[in-house]
C-alpha cells in the first residue's frame, strides 16, 4: 500500500499546490468551506481534514457563484463577441467526501450530457483532480447510504485517501491519480496499514420506493403542511452540494459588456416569473414542492439517481428547522388512497 | 418551562375550539430540544406539539407575511421581538390588527438552534454550545409590546447599561481606511443567498428592489461592489424600521455581523430624529421617522 | 446540436444576425426578420422550434421561430411585455442581434401527414402555430382539411392579419375562424372567447390533430373542451412556455416535472402532459 504519513501532510499539500490550485477544507473565521491552500493562515485558519465535513460545499471549484460567459462590444452599428471565458487552470480538490463527489457526479450528468456540453463547466471539470476522503464515521445528520452512496468509496475520485489515525492510505484510481502519486512519490511510503472500520449510521432513513411513490403525489395535501414554515430563504440551495440552478444576466457599460451566470434558487419568488406576468410557481408552497420533487423524484427520473446525496447540510442550516429526512419519512408514510 | 408550555396548549386549544382563530402559531420541538422550530397548529389535536423552551428564538411575526392577503384569523405567541415585528407589519399596513389574537409571553432570553445544530454538525471545529443567542444579549425589550393576553413573568432588558452601541462605537472610532477594510472583509464573504432579506419582518415589499429589473439597481454578481450595494441599500431601507429581532444575522450562513450595521442606523436615527425605537407601540397612522418629513429635520449630512 | 455559426464550443454564445426588416403586427407585437451577417440563416429550424435572441447589452429571450423562409431569413414575432422586449421594440432595421438555436423538439410534422389539422390559438399564441400552418400550406398535399380558430382581445390585437383574412382563407380546403373578446363597431365577425367559439364550431375529432397555443389559462380551457368533444389524448398537441435562461436544459428553471420545456418540449401531446404535473 501507499501510505502518506500525517507528519508529511503539510509538505504534500505544499507540493500539490505547486502543481495546481489546491483546495482544502478549512475552518476560517466562523465558517468552513473549501479554500485555496495557498491562502491558509496559521492562527486564524484550521485544516478540517479530521472533521466530518465543512459547511459550504466544494461545488464552487467547478461551478463558481459567479462566472463570466462571454464578453461583447455592441452598438447600433455592429455587435461582436469578444471572448468566451472557459477556464482551463488546473485544480485539485483535496479531502472531499463521498457525499460531495456524488454531487459532482450529478453535476457531470447535468452539464456534460443530454445533448449539450456546457463548455465552461467542462473546462473546469476536466482540469480538476479529485482526492477524495473516505468516510467511516457518519455524523448525526448523515444519510448518504440511504441515497445509494458508499461513504468509503467516493465516486469519481482520482485518488482515495483513508485515515488510519496517524497516516492516510493513498489509493490511486485513475490516470490523473497516478500522475499525482508520481509527483508525491518522495513523500509516500510503501507499507501496510489497517483500513478503518465503518461505523453505523445514527440516523435511519428509508428512501426505498419514495421516488416511485412521489409520481402520484403532486396534488397531495402533505405539501401544505410541510411547506408551512418555509420562508423560501434559499439557504438550503446555497449550502447544498448538488443544487445547480443558475441565472444568466448581463453587465454592460457604454458599448461593452459581458454575459455572466450566477447561482439562482428555485425558492425565490421570481424563479419562474415570466415577463408577461404569469408565474406558475408564485406560491411558496409550489416552489417548496418543486424543490423536493426535483431532489427526490424528477432528477431520478431523468438521470437515474436522486439529486440529494445525504450530506445533511440543509438540515443544519435551515432557519425554520425543515429536515429533508423528515420529509422523506412523511412521504413514505403518507396515505395516498383517494381523497388524501 | 413545562408549566408555560401547558398553559400555552390550554390557550391554543381554547382559541381553536371556539373558532376564535383558524390557526395558532407557536413552536414545536424536534427529536432533540435544540431542534425547536416554528409550528402552526390547525386542529385542536395539534396543540399537543406546542412548547415554549429555551430555543424558541425565531421571530414568529415573519410567518404572518404568507397570510397577509388572506382572511384567516390567526392566534400566535409573541415574545418581545415577535411583538415588535407584529407592530412593524401593522404599521406598514401589511396586516390587520383584527385578524390577530396575540398571546404575549415575556422572554427570558433564548439559545440559538442554528448555533446548536452547527456546533453538533461536525462541520465546524468543536464549538461549545455557548449561552444566550447573540441577538438576545443586546435585547432592549423582552416583554411583549402588544398583546391580547399576557403570560409569564415580566423580564428585565438584557442589554447592559452603556453597552448597547459599544461595537458600533468601536467601528466609528476606526479610521476611514480601517473601516473600509473591515467591511470589505465582511462583505467579500457574502454569497448573496438573500436569506437575511427573507428572514426579515421589515422586508415586506411585494417586489423587492433587488428583484427589480427595470432598472436593475444592484447586479447579481458577488463582486465586492455589488455586495456592498446590496447590504448598504438594504440597511438604508431598514433605517427607522428595524425592530432589532436579529434574525438576519442569526440565519446568515456565512456569519456576517448584520446587526452591527442595523445598530449603527438605529443609533443615527435616534440621534438625528429621535429619541425613537421602532415597533415599540402600535398607534394607527404612525409612521417611522424616515417616512415623514419635518421642516426642521437635520440635513447637515446632505 | 445547435448549428450556430460560432467558432467556439460554448453553447451559450450566440451567432450574430442582422435585422433586415421589422413589421408591426399589432400595437404591441412586432415581427423581426433576421439573417446572418454574412448571408443565409444562422440555423435551420423545423416548425415549433425556438431561438434564443440576445439584445446584447440588455438581455436574452427565448422565442418561437414563426417562420423560416428557406435561406432568406428567420422570422420572430415578439410581443412587448418586459424589460428586454421593450428595448427590442425600439431597435431599427440594420441592428445586430445575437441568436442561438435551434432549441426544442418542434411539431411532429411527419406524423401528422395525411391528417385533418385543427389549429387553435389565442393572442400571441398564433406565432408558434404559424410555423406549422405555413408548413402545411407549403406541403399542402401532405395534409388534408385545415381549420384555424384564432382569437384575440380586440381587432387590433389579431396578429398576421393579411394571412388571417386574405391568404389563408383562399387556400385549398381551409377554413379560418376569427373571434375577438368584446364587440367593436367596425367588427362584424364572431365575438367571444376561443374555448367557447371552439365548442360552437365543434369540429369533429374524426382523424384530426388539434394543435393548441395561447395564454396558459386558455390552453387549459381548450384542452378541457377538446376532451369534452371526444378528442383522444394522442390527437391533441400543445406548445408551452416557461421562463428560460440557458435554453439547453441546464439552468433548471423551465421544468414541468422532469421534462425541460427548452429541451424535451416545448411541444407536448396531451398524453404526455397528463403524465406531468400541471405546473405551467
Amino acid at each position: 500500500m501507499q501510505i502518506l504519513s500525517k507528519s508529511k501532510l503539510n509538505a504534500a499539500l505544499d507540493l500539490l499546490s505547486r502543481q495546481a490550485e489546491l483546495f482544502v477544507p478549512l475552518a476560517r473565521g466562523e465558517e468552513s468551506g473549501y479554500y485555496p491552500w495557498k491562502s491558509y493562515q496559521a492562527g486564524s485558519d484550521q485544516l478540517m481534514l479530521d472533521a466530518l465535513n465543512v459547511m459550504l460545499p466544494p461545488k464552487g471549484v467547478v461551478f463558481p457563484q459567479t462566472e463570466r460567459i462571454y464578453s461583447f462590444t455592441g452598438n447600433d452599428k455592429g455587435v461582436e463577441i469578444k471572448e468566451s471565458f472557459e477556464n482551463h487552470d488546473p485544480r485539485i480538490i483535496f479531502g472531499i467526501r463521498a457525499c460531495d463527489t456524488a454531487a459532482l457526479d450529478c453535476f457531470d450528468d447535468v452539464f456534460l450530457t443530454m445533448g449539450y456540453v456546457d463548455s465552461l463547466y467542462a473546462a473546469r471539470r476536466e482540469n480538476t483532480t479529485i482526492i477524495a476522503h473516505a468516510c467511516y464515521r457518519p455524523g448525526d445528520n448523515c444519510f448518504c447510504a440511504a441515497m445509494g452512496i458508499d461513504p468509503t468509496e467516493p465516486t469519481k475520485a482520482d485518488v482515495i485517501i483513508r485515515d488510519t489515525g496517524d497516516a492516510y492510505i493513498w489509493e490511486s484510481k485513475t490516470d490523473k491519480g497516478d500522475k499525482l502519486t508520481a509527483a508525491l512519490s518522495s513523500l509516500l511510503e510503501d507499507r501496510e496499514a489497517a483500513t478503518p472500520e465503518m461505523q453505523a449510521f445514527k440516523h435511519q432513513v428509508d428512501y426505498e420506493g419514495v421516488a416511485e411513490k412521489l409520481k402520484d403525489m403532486f396534488e397531495h395535501s402533505i405539501w401544505d403542511e410541510l411547506s408551512q414554515t418555509c420562508q423560501t430563504c434559499g439557504i438550503c440551495t446555497y449550502v447544498c452540494p448538488s443544487c445547480y440552478c443558475f441565472d444568466i444576466q448581463v453587465k454592460s457599460w457604454g458599448d461593452e459588456g459581458y454575459r455572466f451566470r450566477c447561482y439562482d434558487s428555485c425558492m425565490y419568488p421570481e424563479y419562474t416569473q415570466m415577463a408577461g406576468g404569469h408565474n406558475p410557481r408564485g406560491d411558496s408552497r409550489e416552489r417548496f414542492r418543486n424543490r423536493f420533487l426535483h431532489k427526490l423524484e424528477f432528477f431520478k427520473e431523468r438521470y437515474g439517481k436522486p439529486l440529494c446525496t445525504g450530506c445533511g447540510r440543509c438540515i443544519v442550516a435551515c432557519p425554520a428547522g425543515i429536515d429533508i429526512t423528515q420529509i422523506i419519512k412523511q412521504i413514505k408514510e403518507a396515505d395516498t388512497s383517494a381523497g388524501a | 418551562m413545562t408549566d408555560i408550555s401547558l398553559k400555552i396548549r390550554e390557550i391554543a386549544a381554547r382559541l381553536l375550539e371556539s373558532g376564535q382563530v383558524d390557526m395558532f402559531i407557536g413552536w414545536e420541538e424536534g427529536e432533540e430540544q435544540y431542534q425547536t422550530r416554528p409550528f402552526i397548529a390547525h386542529r385542536v389535536e395539534d396543540v399537543e406539539k406546542l412548547v415554549f423552551n429555551q430555543y424558541a428564538v425565531h421571530n414568529l411575526a415573519n410567518a404572518l407575511l404568507k397570510y397577509r392577503d388572506g382572511s384567516e384569523k390567526i392566534g400566535m405567541l409573541a415574545k418581545g421581538c415577535d411583538s415588535r415585528g407584529i407592530v412593524r407589519l401593522l404599521q406598514d399596513g401589511q396586516f390587520q390588527r383584527e385578524r390577530l389574537y396575540i398571546v404575549g409571553i415575556a422572554c427570558p432570553g433564548m439559545k440559538d438552534p442554528l448555533a446548536a445544530a452547527k456546533s453538533r454538525s461536525g462541520f465546524l471545529p468543536a464549538v461549545t454550545d455557548s449561552g444566550l443567542a447573540a441577538k438576545c444579549t443586546d435585547c432592549i425589550e423582552p416583554n411583549p409590546v402588544i398583546y391580547d393576553e399576557l403570560i409569564g413573568e415580566k423580564e428585565t432588558p438584557r442589554v447592559q447599561e452603556g453597552q448597547r452601541f459599544k461595537l458600533v462605537q468601536d467601528i466609528e472610532n476606526m479610521t476611514l481606511e480601517e473601516r473600509y477594510r473591515f467591511f470589505e472583509d465582511i462583505f467579500s464573504r457574502c454569497i448573496r443567498c438573500y436569506a437575511c432579506r427573507q428572514a426579515c419582518v421589515a422586508c415586506n415589499c411585494r417586489t423587492c428592489i433587488f428583484d427589480e429589473m427595470k432598472p436593475q439597481w444592484v447586479g447579481r454578481e458577488t463582486s465586492i461592489s455589488d455586495n456592498f450595494m446590496y447590504h448598504l441599500v438594504r440597511a438604508s431601507h431598514m433605517a427607522g424600521r428595524c425592530i432589532e429581532c436579529g434574525e438576519c444575522e442569526r440565519v446568515c450562513p456565512v456569519n456576517i455581523p448584520l446587526m452591527l450595521i442595523n445598530q449603527k442606523l438605529i443609533k443615527d436615527v435616534n440621534a438625528f430624529f429621535g429619541p425613537y425605537e421602532a415597533g415599540m407601540a402600535y398607534t394607527e397612522g404612525a409612521k417611522p421617522p424616515l417616512s415623514s418629513y419635518q421642516e426642521n429635520d437635520p440635513d447637515n449630512f446632505l | 446540436m445547435p448549428e450556430h455559426k460560432c467558432d467556439c464550443e460554448n453553447p451559450l454564445v450566440p451567432g450574430i444576425v442582422e435585422v433586415i426588416d421589422i413589421k408591426d403586427e399589432t400595437p404591441d407585437v412586432k415581427s423581426f426578420f433576421v439573417r446572418s451577417v454574412d448571408g443565409g440563416v444562422p440555423f435551420n429550424v423545423m416548425p415549433g422550434q425556438l431561438g434564443m435572441v440576445s439584445l446584447m447589452p440588455v438581455g436574452e429571450g427565448m422565442y418561437s421561430v414563426s417562420w423560416q423562409e428557406e435561406q432568406e431569413y428567420l422570422q420572430f414575432a415578439i410581443k412587448r411585455v418586459g424589460l428586454m422586449t421593450d428595448e427590442l421594440h425600439r431597435i431599427e432595421v440594420g441592428q445586430k442581434l445575437g441568436v442561438r438555436g435551434p432549441y426544442g423538439n418542434g411539431f411532429p410534422v411527419e406524423e401528422c401527414k395525411g391528417r385533418d389539422m385543427l389549429f387553435i390559438a389565442g393572442g400571441i399564441g398564433l406565432a408558434p402555430l404559424r410555423s406549422f400552418i405555413k408548413y402545411c400550406f407549403k406541403h399542402r398535399r401532405d395534409y388534408r382539411r385545415i381549420q384555424i380558430i384564432y382569437g384575440s382581445r380586440s381587432y387590433n390585437d389579431l396578429c398576421f392579419k393579411d394571412e388571417l383574412f386574405d391568404k389563408w382563407p383562399r387556400e385549398q380546403d381551409t377554413e379560418v375562424y376569427t373571434t375577438i373578446d368584446n364587440p367593436e363597431a367596425a367588427w362584424d365577425g364572431h365575438v367571444g372567447f376561443v374555448p367557447a367559439y371552439l365548442e360552437e364550431i365543434s369540429p369533429s375529432p374524426e382523424g384530426k390533430i388539434a394543435v393548441v397555443c395561447g395564454p396558459p389559462i386558455m390552453i387549459k380551457f381548450v384542452l378541457q373542451s377538446l376532451e369534452k368533444m371526444g378528442y383522444g389524448d394522442e390527437q391533441v398537441i400543445s406548445t408551452l412556455e416557461m421562463r428560460m435562461k440557458c435554453g439547453i436544459g441546464k439552468c433548471g428553471r423551465c421544468n414541468v416535472g422532469s421534462e425541460y420545456i427548452c429541451l424535451d418540449g416545448p411541444v407536448f401531446t396531451l398524453a404526455q402532459l397528463k403524465k406531468l404535473p400541471p405546473e405551467w
